[in-house]
């Protein structure tokens, strides 16, 4: 395990740190969770470290680390270990983005890797157990930037106008948000979190919808969602907005619950701040998105436009005539699918691979985001197999005929995976480059493995940091370009919460206010009569697992459908698990693959995904026969057959 | 806790579009919207008000009128005192449907004795010129049913809803006083529900 460092930064920068550190995780775990197997698990896909470093207060020679210090995560972690970490990885990511021309993405320290992020003189770290996908680290990281700044504006600034104990404690909520006791599979796709379809009328949740449209009535309310009980019941915002909007729901929940809920605090609203592809995505009527969002945004836009849509009443519709019904769930799907058409690459690119802009919308002539499939790979994989030897059947778009048993350390099959069945240690990081250049740091060890992102668009930064590095990609760099306030305006009935994005003049105008507030109240008093007659789904309910369990994944929406309990490392299902990581993993890095399956000698998961949706099956009982040799006989593949049989029932179509 | 409130659960039934949203929100908003979308399931509004000296709280629970919304609605019948069975005058088949409406909700609200349960019956839509059903047919189908009072309002113009919410109040409470002279004084109310009490769940 603990073998020389291979890599070149890893030798020279990076000595091999005392064993301290994973003395501080095993710390950190048994305090917030006790020591029990489940937390051992749990740690496992945890993020482990987080800290915000500014660099511009440790100048001189005798400046000490702890002052560019910002914010360090576990916090009880002792302030020498602290700056132990904190001055290697930013003298790392420094000098190797330095070196390179282009900033650094991923370190590998020891058993963590490391997301990086630096912006000026800032350098966020966020460290995961070496397990853990490097692109869901890495969104992990982007999403709390983009969290922080959706509540805060500039980080900069926010530095300036408050205390640093104040900005801590930000840190602290949003980096707690997005480690929740979710399920491993939700992690994983790092997916919206929806109440559970299949238990609730879908008449319902076009109720839910309707309650949203009507609210954009007034035209300063630009849209909303609809949340129970900390989960999606109706949504007209992204995926990612929506995700932030729900970091507030949560922390006024706390609150009405402490606080014995009076009914002044039903309606709060504070402000918030978009980012201007945000604003522009949400001021463009679904119906025009395609067209609008070559238009420059406008701050004076909502002057414009009228109405952002229309009730169903409004449409010369006459009554009790089911047909104006329309199917429960379109108002929902409508907002997103027209951005279909619009790039086939941002399709393509699931949403755990690029986080802070709209990956549905990608702002024009930005350049790619960096973990697009197929021009980048942000890393080959993490992949141990299974358990031992793994073979894998790939088609591919090209042929059918591309099954290929790969074994050992090669890598035949395909130039931008690596494949490392045999032995479960080791972990593999490979680059490709924007040039179809292909470095690739192999290290197995201690070292640190680096690295970088799209070659040649970054320049080594400047002493001063006056000119920081210019935005990642698609991504927006939120220290540059300034994001839009906006009001985040909540309705609260118990467990419901109707969430609005408003303009700021909404708060001013009474009569607005007035009409959202009596045009919802009674519809939200009764969607919450409704849905808390639900019976919720006992934790860990099915007992027997079934004979299968799948996971369908909806990248549009980001939403997950799955007949997993939501316990997190159930014996039965962490092969499944781990298995559907592996898979995601390939899926986001390589764009031609449509269809895979992964066994061990115990299991076989068959993964498979379209533009859309990717979709993974196990089925249990039946001996797998494994011979150790490519076999038409296996069972295995009769899996696709059997998913698409089975998962017809859950609504999944594989055909 | 110095006034007692109740808190009175009164619920609109009758055929969809003959007008029990409207009515609901011309009586606690005050406002009329001709555009309304067709009520899903049920929603409920409260209202404070003072009836005879009495503070009560009124849940007004309006329903889904049509029948492909039962299975929403019906699980909320339970535990009302006080129903309002609505139809539209201009509309013949609402009025005939009054007794099918009648006879689902004591069906699902589990009515122990249905013939002195409180109903109030609404003619809504008075300000439509084209009636279809005359008042004296509703007064008669009013009378042989249970001696129901019968309210023809319009909640488009205000006309009668605020009184025909009172009566609802007052039959209900009439009823209390009826039961209280019969219950030995030392039992335990269920029936009522004092504001103070109900947390959230009640």
């Amino acid at each position: 395990m603990h073998g020389p460092c291979t890599g070149l930064f890893g030798q020279c920068l990076v000595p091999p740190v005392d064993s301290s550190f994973d003395a501080a995780i095993g710390f950190q775990s048994r305090a917030r969770s006790g020591s029990t197997s489940q937390a051992l698990l749990n740690r496992a896909s945890r993020c482990s470290y987080f800290f915000l470093y500014d660099g511009s207060k440790v100048k001189g020679e005798g400046d000490r680390t702890r002052e560019g210090i910002c914010y360090f995560y576990p916090e009880e972690t002792p302030v020498d270990k602290q700056e132990l970490l904190c001055g290697q990885l930013a003298g790392v990511g420094r000098c190797v983005s330095e070196l390179s021309s282009s900033p650094v993405r991923i370190l590998r320290l020891r058993r963590n890797k490391y997301a990086i992020r630096m912006e000026g003189h800032f350098f966020w770290a966020l460290g995961c157990s070496a397990d853990v996908p490097i692109a869901s680290v890495c969104e992990r990281l982007d999403q709390l930037i983009d969290l922080f700044c959706f509540y805060s504006d500039s980080v900069r600034q926010s530095y300036q106008l408050n205390s640093q104990e104040t900005l801590s404690a930000r840190w602290a909520q949003y980096f707690l948000h997005l480690q929740p006791g979710s399920s491993e599979l939700h992690r994983i796709f790092s997916c919206l979190r929806t109440i559970d379809s299949t238990n609730v009328d879908p008449l319902l949740l076009l109720k839910a919808a309707l309650i949203l449209q009507a609210c954009q009535r007034c035209p300063l309310v630009l849209a909303g969602c609809i949340l129970f009980r900390g989960r999606v019941v109706s949504t007209q915002m992204s995926p990612e907005l929506t995700m932030k909007v729900m970091v507030h729901e949560s922390e006024t929940y706390a609150k009405a619950q402490s606080s014995s809920s009076s009914l002044d605090a039903a309606v709060s609203s504070i402000t918030v701040f978009l980012t201007t592809s945000e604003l522009q995505y949400l001021q463009s009527a679904p119906v025009h998105k395609d067209l609008s969002s070559h238009s420059t945004p406008h701050r004076d836009a909502p002057q414009k436009k009228t109405r952002l849509s229309r009730t169903l009443s409004e449409m010369a519709s006459t009554e009790s005539d089911s047909s104006d019904l329309g199917p429960p769930q379109s108002p929902h799907k409508m907002s997103f699918s027209p951005c279909l058409s619009e790039s086939d690459n941002s399709v393509f690119s699931p949403a755990p691979s690029q986080s802070t802009a709209d990956p549905l919308n990608p702002p024009p002539q930005s350049p790619e985001p960096p973990f697009s499939n197929g021009r980048h790979s942000p890393e080959a994989e993490e992949e141990e197999a299974l358990d031992e030897s793994c073979y894998q059947s790939f088609h591919s778009n090209g042929g059918g005929d591309s099954q290929v048993h790969h074994e050992g350390g090669g890598s035949a099959f395909d130039e931008r995976s690596s494949l490392n069945g045999g032995d479960g240690d080791a972990a593999r990081d490979f680059r490709v480059g924007d040039s179809g250049n292909e470095e690739s740091h192999d290290d197995e060890d201690d070292g640190a493995a680096v690295g970088n992102r799209e070659g040649g668009c970054g320049s080594a930064q400047g002493d001063q940091g006056e000119d920081p590095l210019p935005p990642y990609g698609g991504f927006e760099n939120p220290e540059e370009s300034p994001r839009i306030p906006m009001m985040l305006y909540l309705h609260r009935v118990k467990g419901l919460v109707l969430a609005l994005l408003t303009d700021p003049r909404f708060l001013s105008d009474e009569a607005s206010m007035e009409e959202v507030y009596h045009s919802s109240l009674a519809s939200l008093n009764g969607l919450e009569a409704h849905l808390g007659t639900v019976p919720p789904v006992p934790p860990g309910a099915p007992g027997a697992p079934g004979p299968y369990i799948f996971a369908h994944f909806d990248c549009i929406q980001s939403t997950l459908t799955t007949n997993l309990s939501g316990r997190p490392g159930g014996a039965p299902e962490h092969p499944f698990v781990r298995a559907t990581s592996l898979l995601h993993s390939h899926f986001c890095n390589t764009k031609t693959l449509q269809e895979a399956i992964i066994r061990s000698a115990g299991a076989a998961v068959y993964g498979t995904r379209s533009v859309a949706h990717e979709t993974y099956f196990q089925q249990h009982g039946g001996s797998l026969r494994n011979s150790g040799i490519p076999n038409h006989q296996d069972s295995a593949f009769s899996l696709p057959g059997k998913a698409r049989h089975r998962l017809l029932k859950h609504g999944v179509n594989l055909l | 806790m110095t006034t007692k409130t109740s808190l009175l659960k009164v619920i609109l039934l009758g055929d969809g579009g003959v007008g029990k949203s409207s009515i609901m929100n011309r009586y606690v908003t005050n406002k009329f919207d001709a555009h309304l979308f067709h009520t899903i399931g049920v929603e409920f509004l409260n209202k404070d008000l003072e009836v005879d000296g009495h503070q009560v709280t009124l849940q007004i629970w309006d329903t889904a009128g049509q029948e492909r919304f039962r299975s929403l609605r019906t699980p909320f019948y339970r535990g009302s005192d006080c129903c309002l069975l609505t139809f539209s005058v201009d509309d013949n088949q609402s009025f005939l449907n009054l007794g099918n409406w009648k006879k689902e909700f004591i069906y699902y609200a589990d009515v122990k004795e249905p013939e002195k349960f409180p109903f109030v019956i609404l003619g809504n839509k008075l300000d439509v010129t084209e009636r279809q059903v005359s008042a004296e047919e509703a007064q008669q189908w009013c009378k042989e049913n249970g001696d129901y009072p019968y309210y023809e309002t319009s909640a488009k113009d205000a006309t009668n809803v605020a009184v025909a919410f009172q009566e609802a109040v007052r039959r209900v409470l009439a009823m209390d006083e009826r039961t209280d002279h019969l219950i030995p004084t030392d039992t335990v109310k269920l029936h009522r529900k004092p504001r103070s009490a109900g947390t959230c769940c009640s």
